[in-house]
């Protein structure tokens, strides 16, 4: 009411950014936020996929439903999908769900007449829209900011193989969706944090132990978290993020007969995240669109005018009745 | 087909209020809010943004069954508080916080693009 807040302000540092992979380090917030935009990146931000196949002709070996379930998986480019409509909330279209707001429209015709078996890949998609091609058609894009050269892999995504004679003719619409809904509209291909490790090592007990129990206490870690200085012999924290919390360090410390050798805490504020995407949006794309739709939801949520003068009308009748009964 | 509508799920359902308000009987500044098509996402960080509220004695949410798509979060706040001020507070909040955390991650954006270059 009177300018009173209990708002966090979270850092964050991206150590790598490439078009279809991201890792970045989310601090001074709780697991709830790293959970819910993990959540959200997974399920909640749109993108488009066909949805629906109208089959003209199909000769080839996989039958029409296959072939629709395999369309519908191909990743598009949906840079537009968070301008696009629902098709179920499109009222251009009557939930015809087929116009520009809300639909893109697909045209596949091919036919093999050669004794080569014919691949028929993406890359035989045609659409009148651009900004809405199967992911590796891009053109244009050629480098990403991590210089990766993506017009040599333009191979595209196999469809289904023709032999000579066989044709597959259809027209598929692709529209809006969401993750929650079927996995097709997921952006994300995975989306994973893990807590930030604190490593503590009690160098005096530490300094207790032969360079042969160092060794074998460092080799007890199934990931290289530690190491030995090669010039004080001493050992050092390596890698604190390669520790995948498996305890086999502490075990072996009370196997040992020096427990309290190290103490490992997971930083409960501190986040490091791996974002991958299918290439429909940029992983960095990904995570913004993710705090868009959050708040969104978060804006849903707001409790009407109308739920909260009731309430008020009710607190009044209240105190007219004498306080609570 | 008997299958139910594919976004049944997540689209609340013509009639219904997305949010419902429901106070306690017996307890003053204890409340219920339903709300409509949300899940853990929601549900979680709304609970841990109302126990950062030192007003708030206790708010918990649940997920009365994974075929009823709606949570419950529940609130009771000290006597200067009511559970509609903290929900509005938790929700202001956490707004807040997302649209902060926009902002640096476009920064940070820019920062390392600068630094590639
Ligand atoms: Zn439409």
């Amino acid at each position: 009411m009177d300018g009173v807040t209990y708002q966090r302000f979270p850092t964050v540092k991206i150590r790598e950014m490439k078009h279809e992979y991201m890792k970045f380090e989310l601090r001074e917030t709780d697991a709830s936020i790293a959970n819910a935009l993990r959540r959200v990146m997974l399920a909640e931000v749109p993108t488009i996929a066909i949805d629906l196949v109208e089959i003209e002709s199909n000769s080839s070996v996989l039958n029409d439903e296959f072939l629709s379930h395999r369309l519908g998986l191909i990743p598009l480019v949906s840079d537009k999908a968070m301008d696009m409509r629902f098709s179920r909330d499109c009222d251009a279209c009557d939930g015809d769900g087929q116009c520009q707001y809300c639909s893109v429209e697909f045209l596949l015709n091919v036919r093999c007449e050669g004794d080569q078996t014919l691949d028929v890949t993406s890359q035989d998609l045609r659409s009148a829209d651009m900004a809405a091609m199967p992911v590796d058609f891009e053109i244009g894009r050629g480098f990403d900011a991590g210089g990766y050269d993506h017009s040599n892999d333009k191979k595209g995504i196999i469809i289904v193989k023709l032999r000579r004679g066989q044709e597959l003719r259809l027209r598929a619409i692709a529209r809006k969706g969401i993750g929650k809904d079927h996995a097709k509209w997921s952006p994300a291909a995975t989306v994973t944090f893990m807590y930030e490790p604190e490593i503590h090592i009690n160098e005096e007990l530490m300094e207790t132990l032969t360079l042969t129990e160092k060794l074998n206490w460092i080799e007890s870690s199934p990931t290289k978290v530690f190491d030995i200085d090669p010039n004080t012999q001493q050992v050092v924290v390596v890698d604190p993020e390669a520790y995948t919390y498996d305890d086999e360090v502490i075990k072996k410390s009370e196997a040992m007969g020096k427990p309290g050798l190290v103490e490992i805490y997971a930083k409960d504020d501190s986040f490091i995240f791996t974002v991958e995407s299918t290439g429909a949006i940029s992983a960095y794309q990904l995570v913004i669109n993710a705090l868009e739709i959050l708040k969104q939801k978060l804006d849903a949520v707001r409790l009407s005018d109308d739920t909260q003068e009731n309430d008020e009308q009710f607190g009044e009748l209240r105190q007219h009745m004498g306080g609570v009964s | 087909m008997n299958a139910p509508d594919r976004y049944e799920r997540f689209v609340v359902p013509e009639g219904t209020k997305k949010v419902s308000y429901e106070r306690d009987t017996k307890i003053i500044n204890a409340a219920s809010f339903i709300i409509e098509r949300e899940d853990h996402t929601i549900g979680n960080i709304l609970r841990m943004q109302l126990h950062r509220d030192p007003n708030t004695l206790f708010a918990g949410y649940k997920l009365p069954h994974p075929l009823q798509y709606k949570i419950i979060v529940r609130i009771h706040t000290a006597s200067q508080s009511s559970p509609m001020q903290a929900y509005n507070q938790a929700i202001n909040d956490l707004d807040k916080e997302l649209e902060h955390l926009k902002k640096v991650f476009q920064a940070e954006k820019i920062r390392i693009e600068n630094i590639s270059l």
